[in-house]
Parts: C-alpha cells; structure tokens; sequence
C-alpha cells in the first residue's frame, strides 16, 4: 500500500463527485456528490499526513475538521433544499433559476 | 593727505546735491559759494599731493581700494569670487591732471558768479558744474576701470544738461542732444573694451591689467581690438575726427561751462583714458597707428575750419578740436609724457581763452568777431590775459604750448615723417587762426561803434580767474619743462613683454595670484624705449621761424580795422571756405548715414513684416494647424477607432458568451468550473 494507491482511490472518488455532481438532477444527488468530494479530500490529507509526515496527527486533525464542518454545511444545504422545495415543490436542479443574473 | 585723496571726488558731488536740494532757486543765492568752497578744498588737496610729490615727501603711485561688491564669475575656466573694489589710484600723472582739473574748475565757478549772475536757474548751473567736476576727478582718480566709465558716463549726463542749459530755444536743445548721440556712438566701443579687458584678465582694477598686458598674456588680436574700442571712445569723448561734430554746437552752453568742458573735463577725459589706458595701446602697434593717424586727421581738419569761422566761440571750439587733435597724435606716435603735457598745458590756456571770450560776450554781447575789433582800450585786464594765451597757444617761443607742441612735434618726428609735415601745418594754423582771433577782437579800430561805445571791463570775480589762470598759462610750460621735470612726472609706461611673446597662460590664474606671476622677461620692445627725443636742432628753428611768420601774417592780414586782403584771399578760395564753413560736410555725412540707416530701418520693417512675419511666422502657423488638422483626423479616426473597438470587442464578446450559457443553470456553471479548472491544471501541470 503507497501513497500512490490511496491518491487514485481519493482521485476516483472525486471525480465520480464531479460527476455526480454535474449530472444529477436531484438535488440530493448532488449534495451526496458533494460528500463525496469532500471525502475524496479528507482521504488525501489522512495519506499525506501519514505518508510525508508520519510522526505528527496535523493531517488528520484537519481531516476530522473537515468532516465536522462538512457536516454542519449538509445541515445548512438541507434546510435549504427543504425551505426551496416548500416554496417550489420542487428537487429538481434545473428548476432553481431564483439567482438568475 | 594723499590718504584723503577718495574726497577728491566726492566733496563736490556732495556740494553739487546740497547746491540743487539745498535751498530754493534764487537769482542772488550764496549756495555757489559751497560749490566753490569745495573746489577750492580738492585743489587744496592735489596740490598737496603734487606739491609733496614734487618735493619728494610722498610716495607715488598711491593706491587704496575699498571692496564694493563681490560676485562669483568664471573667466576662462576657472571659476572665483572676484571682489569688486572702488579705490583711488594716484600717478605721478594723475597728481598733474587733478591740479588743473580742480583749478580750472574753481576759475570757472568763480567766474560763473559774476557771468551767470541774472540767470534764473543761477543755483541749478552751479550744481551742474560741480557734479561735473565731480564726474571728471572720480575719473582720475579712480582705481577700478568700470568706476572710471560710470564717472565717463556720468559726465557725459551732465555734459548734455549743461550744454542744453537754456532749454527753452532749440539750438541748444539740439545741441545737448547731438553731442549726447555722438559720445554715446563712442561709449559703446569703450564699453566693449572694457567687457573684453575684463573677459581676459578678469578683474577692472588697473593695476591688475597693467600685470597682465606687462607680463604678454593678452593675446595680440584681443590687445588690438580692445585698443581700438578705447580709441573708439576716446574719438566721441575727445570729439576727434569723425565724431567732433557735437563740439562745435556744444558752444550753445553757457560760456563757462564750455570753458570747462573744453578745457579739463569732457574732452579731457578721453585723452585720459588712453593714457590711463596707454600699455594696452603699446601692446597693440595697430591702435597706437590708428590713433597717431586719427589724431592727425582731427588736428588738420579743425584747424583748417578754424581758419574761416568768424564766431569767436566756434573758433575756439575748432581751436580745442585741433588741439586734442595733437594730444592723440601724440600718443599714438609713442609721445605720452608729451601728450600728457599738452593736455595739462592746453587746460590752462583753453579755459583762459574760453573765459576771455566770455568776458568779451558778456561785454559786447555777440559772439561775431566782426563786429568787435580795439576792445584792447576798454577790456585791458582781458586783453593781456587773452594776450598771454594766445602766445601760449600759438606755441611761440618760452609761452606754455611752445614747451608742449616742441615735446609733440619732436616725439611725432622719431616716429613718422609725413605725420611731423602735416601736424606742423596744423601748428602753423593754430598760430594763424589764434592771432587773427585775437587781432580781430583786441586790435585794430572798433568796427561796431554801438557795441564799442557800451564796451566795458568785466568785474573782479571775471578778471580775477583771468589773472589766475593767464599766471598758469604763462609759468606752467616753462615751470614744468624745467630740467625735464615732466620727463618724472609723466614717465612713459613700458611693457616688459609684447603679447605673443609669453607663453598663454590661464587669463584668472594672473589675476587671482596677482603680481609677478611671471618674472618679466625684457625684450628689446620693452626696453629700448628711447628718451623723450628731441628736434635737431635746425628743425627747432624752423618751426620757431615758420610759427613767427604764421603769426605775423596774421597780423598783417588782420591787424587793422579793414582786412580787404583776407577778404579778397576768402573769395579767391571762395569753393574751399565754403567746405570749410560747412565744417567739411561732416554733418551732411552723418546726416546722411542717418538717412541711410532710416532707409535701412524701414527696409528690415518691410522685410519683417512681409517676409519674416508673413512667410515664416504665418506660414508656420498655418503649416502647424494643418498638421494639427491631420493629426486631429488620424487621432479620430485610428486611435479612438482601435480603443473604442477594443472596449465594443470586449463588450460584444461577454454578451456572445453570456448568450451561449443557459439561464440559472447552477450544474452548468459548475460543469464551465470544472471544464477551466481542469484546462488549467493540465496546462500547469504538464508545462
């Protein structure tokens, strides 16, 4: 196990975020997506710190951060998404156009 | 006392404004008296210092400076602070010329008392004449070379107010006006000198460039011009040939003051200054011929004029013209101590001459020698003075201007013999024109029985200074010639080295380190400078001999009431004394030059303001607003056109991508996120 495998499974992860973000019209979809994404991150920091810096706990500090942060964000995009779909009976991704410019 | 020599010059300026700010104008005013308390303290302190001189008690030259000023200057690359002085200088020379300067001038002022008695600007003359004096002694005794033309300057202003006295008829107004042109035409050469002396040795004070020219650093070239700017000047001052025009009219002043003018101040001054100046002309051989030739010229054509005029102040004038004439000659033939001598000489019996007809206008009140004639039995005090310097002015034997004129004509002869003949034919004339002013008004029977009949002495205060002055006249030649006393009191100047002949040094270097840069080295121009030579002996007699006959053919042709023979000669030679009366057409000459010149302004005016106005300043304005013009359409149309179309190209390119990305779409614009992010990093990543 190298530093090598843990950055593909992280690079998957992400991309299959950015996809799923992109391509899912549910707006669940899509936060899930984003979880992904952020998941993909805390594992590169778990691996470098672990890889480059194996003496301290830095990496993965900041890896429980993001977690805890990423978690206080779901609960702030679910409110929304339940505030817009009341308002629009709606979850559907392409019919929020509220910020059109 | 000699130490006291800077208030030489500014008692009287000092007694001239308390004279003219003093008190109110009033016909019986005692402020002349200042004026000529003043004088008569300066001639106090000259013959003081002449006197000790004399006597060998003082030391001179004498000189004191005082700093004036100060500037920072650069004078051929290197830069300093010259320290601008005014201070006396006081020759061996200039001991001389201050003692008649200031006697002559008391005379004058003494005589103007009675003379100008009922003038009803009395006290404004006596102002006139002491500031003049003033001007004339701050000249002399002056150390600093651009003091010494301020004071040139100035006497040239009071020479025109005195000239212009009676301002209210035109002739003298004309006069002031004319001889304040003509000497300015000559300052201008002066000053130019002067700019040039002072932008080679970078100092005025004249015991500086004196080293400067002694020690040969004075390029030949600059000594020539800076020599003939002198000369130049000297020619307006000294009224020589062919700027005396303004002397003649200058007769329209009152008498006194011409007296003074002719006599010790105005035209003395210019001859003073050469002198003063005299080893800038002996390091510059072109100046000194050009100044021996216009000196001859003038002595020539003056006496000739003198010959006709029957106004006795014109003749007179002609008489001081012709004189100075001698002076510059002399000194342009090497003769300084005697041209020196002469000046001296001829102040004395000038002034005398000029007060004595005076005394006989004011007697008989014209100025027209025919209608005087056996004045001698009612003016005798006049007569006799007259008499004594006439004889010393015709140059007869033992009389001041013999002593003089034998120094002149001797020093001419070592030089060059054709200026000897023609200067001694002026001599000749001088001796025929001066007897037949005196016979026409002394002697024979009176032809105006009116204006004999009311004939009468002058009073004391006129014949007092006559006396004087005909003691000066008679005793100053003689006394001073006595065992080659002038030979001391007017050594010739030398210099040690001709220029050209010393390697070019920095002109400042010489006059910052000052004296004896350079041990003079004597050439054989230097050194060799003969005595003052004398005539051989049978030339002596000639002139003598040539001098009485001249004289006593005066007095054949003018000697009794009628003069029938000269009258026939003048109508004989009826073309020549036309000339002569038109004092040679000079006047026509410059008039025309004048002419000329006004032609000349009005063609330049034509040409500035059709040609350079027209065609160049016009022209290129119009060429400009033209170019203006297209310059205005390229800015117009290329570069507002590309920033106009860069900013619409920018703006059109937003509205295009704007239109292409679907309205609201969050995926879609994160998909373009991702689609440059993605581009980017490839692009850093695999650079």
């Amino acid at each position: 196990m190298t530093l090598a495998h843990y950055m593909t499974v992280s690079g998957l992860l992400f991309l299959i975020g950015i996809f799923g973000a992109l391509t899912r019209r549910n707006i669940i979809g899509v936060l899930m997506s984003i979880e992904l994404m952020f998941n993909a991150a805390n594992l590169n920091l778990a691996a470098f710190d672990r890889f480059l810096h194996p003496a301290g706990a830095v990496g993965q500090t900041v890896a429980i951060f993001t977690m805890t942060v990423a978690a206080a964000e779901i609960v702030v995009g679910l409110a929304l998404l339940l505030a817009i779909y009341r308002n629009t009976d709606t979850t559907y991704v392409e019919d929020f156009n509220l910020l059109k410019g | 006392m000699i130490e006291h020599a800077y208030l030489i010059p500014l008692i009287p300026a000092v007694a001239s404004l308390i004279i003219l700010f003093g008190a109110k104008e009033d016909p019986h005013s005692p402020l002349p008296w200042i004026g000529i308390g003043a004088m008569a303290f300066c001639l106090a302190i000259s013959i003081s210092i002449f006197a000790g001189f004399a006597a060998g008690t003082v030391a001179l030259p004498y000189e004191h400076n005082w700093t004036w000023f100060s500037f920072a200057t650069t004078i051929g690359g290197s830069s300093f602070v010259y320290p601008m002085s005014a201070g006396v200088l006081i020759d061996p020379a200039t001991s001389l010329v201050l003692v008649a300067v200031t006697l002559v001038s008391l005379m004058v002022q003494v005589y103007s008392v009675a003379y100008m008695h009922d003038d009803k600007r009395y006290k404004r003359y006596f102002a006139f004449v002491s500031f003049f004096t003033a001007a004339m002694l701050g000249l002399v005794v002056s150390s600093n070379l651009l003091v010494t033309f301020m004071c040139w300057e100035l006497m040239g202003v009071t020479s025109y107010l005195l000239i212009g006295f009676w301002f209210e008829r035109t002739g003298p107004c004309e006069a002031q006006k004319k001889a304040f042109m003509t000497t300015k035409l000559g300052d201008c050469g002066l000053y130019l000198a002067l700019l040039l002396i002072y932008a080679k040795v970078g100092s005025f004070q004249l015991t500086q460039i004196y080293q400067f020219f002694n020690s040969g650093y004075m390029p030949a070239a600059a000594a020539t011009v800076c020599g003939l700017g002198i000369l130049f000047g000297a020619m307006g001052k000294s009224a020589q040939f062919p700027l005396f025009i303004w002397l003649p009219d200058a007769m329209e002043g009152p008498t006194p003051g011409s007296a003074l003018i002719h006599a010790a101040t105005m035209v003395a001054a210019g001859i003073l200054v050469v002198a003063k100046l005299y080893f800038v002309f002996l390091a510059a051989p072109i100046a000194m011929e050009a100044a021996a030739w216009i000196g001859l010229a003038t002595a020539f054509l003056a006496a000739a004029m003198a010959l006709v005029s029957y106004d006795i102040k014109r003749v007179l004038a002609f008489s001081t013209v012709s004189q100075l004439g001698f002076m510059m000659c002399a000194l342009g033939c090497g003769g300084y101590t005697a041209g020196l001598f002469h000046l001296t000489t001829h102040a004395f019996f000038k002034a005398l001459l000029f007060l004595g007809a005076g005394s006989v206008i004011h007697s008989v009140h014209t100025n027209d020698m025919r209608l005087m004639g056996g004045l001698s039995k009612k003016m005798p005090i006049t007569f006799a003075t007259m008499a004594v310097a006439v004889y010393a002015i015709a140059g007869l034997p033992f009389g001041s201007g013999y002593y003089s004129k034998d120094m002149i004509l001797a020093a001419v002869w070592h030089h060059n013999h054709t200026i000897f003949w023609i200067l001694l034919s002026a001599a000749l004339m001088t001796a025929f024109y001066m007897t037949r002013l005196f016979a026409l008004t002394f002697l024979g029977d009176d032809r105006d029985h009116e204006k004999h009949h009311h004939a009468h002495e002058s009073p004391a205060l006129i014949t007092v200074p006559l006396v004087i002055l005909a003691v000066f006249s008679a005793f100053a030649g003689v006394g001073l010639a006595h065992h080659g006393f002038i030979n001391k009191v007017l050594p010739t100047p030398t210099i040690a080295v001709m220029p050209g002949a010393a390697p070019a040094a920095t002109p400042a270097s010489s006059a910052s380190n000052e004296l004896g840069a350079t041990p003079a080295v004597a050439t054989e121009h230097g050194t060799e400078k003969p005595e003052e030579a004398e005539l051989p002996s049978w030339l002596s007699f000639t002139v003598i001999g040539l001098v009485i006959a001249a004289v006593l053919f005066a007095l054949g042709m003018y000697g009794g009431s009628r003069f029938t023979a000269a009258e026939a000669i003048r109508s004989t030679f009826a073309p020549v004394v036309v000339v002569l009366d038109n004092r040679w057409y000079l006047d026509a000459v410059f008039l025309a030059l004048v002419a000329l010149c006004d032609q000349l302004a009005a063609l330049a005016y034509w040409i500035d303001d059709n040609v350079v106005d027209r065609v160049f300043v016009d022209g290129w304005g119009l060429l400009m607003r033209l170019f203006a013009e297209a310059s205005n359409f390229f800015d117009i149309s290329l570069v507002d056109a590309t920033v106009d179309g860069v900013g619409g190209l920018g703006n059109d390119l937003g509205l295009g991508l704007r239109s292409l990305v679907a309205d609201g779409q969050v995926q879609e614009y994160l998909m373009y996120a991702a689609i440059a992010f993605a581009l980017s990093a490839t692009l850093i990543l695999t650079r």
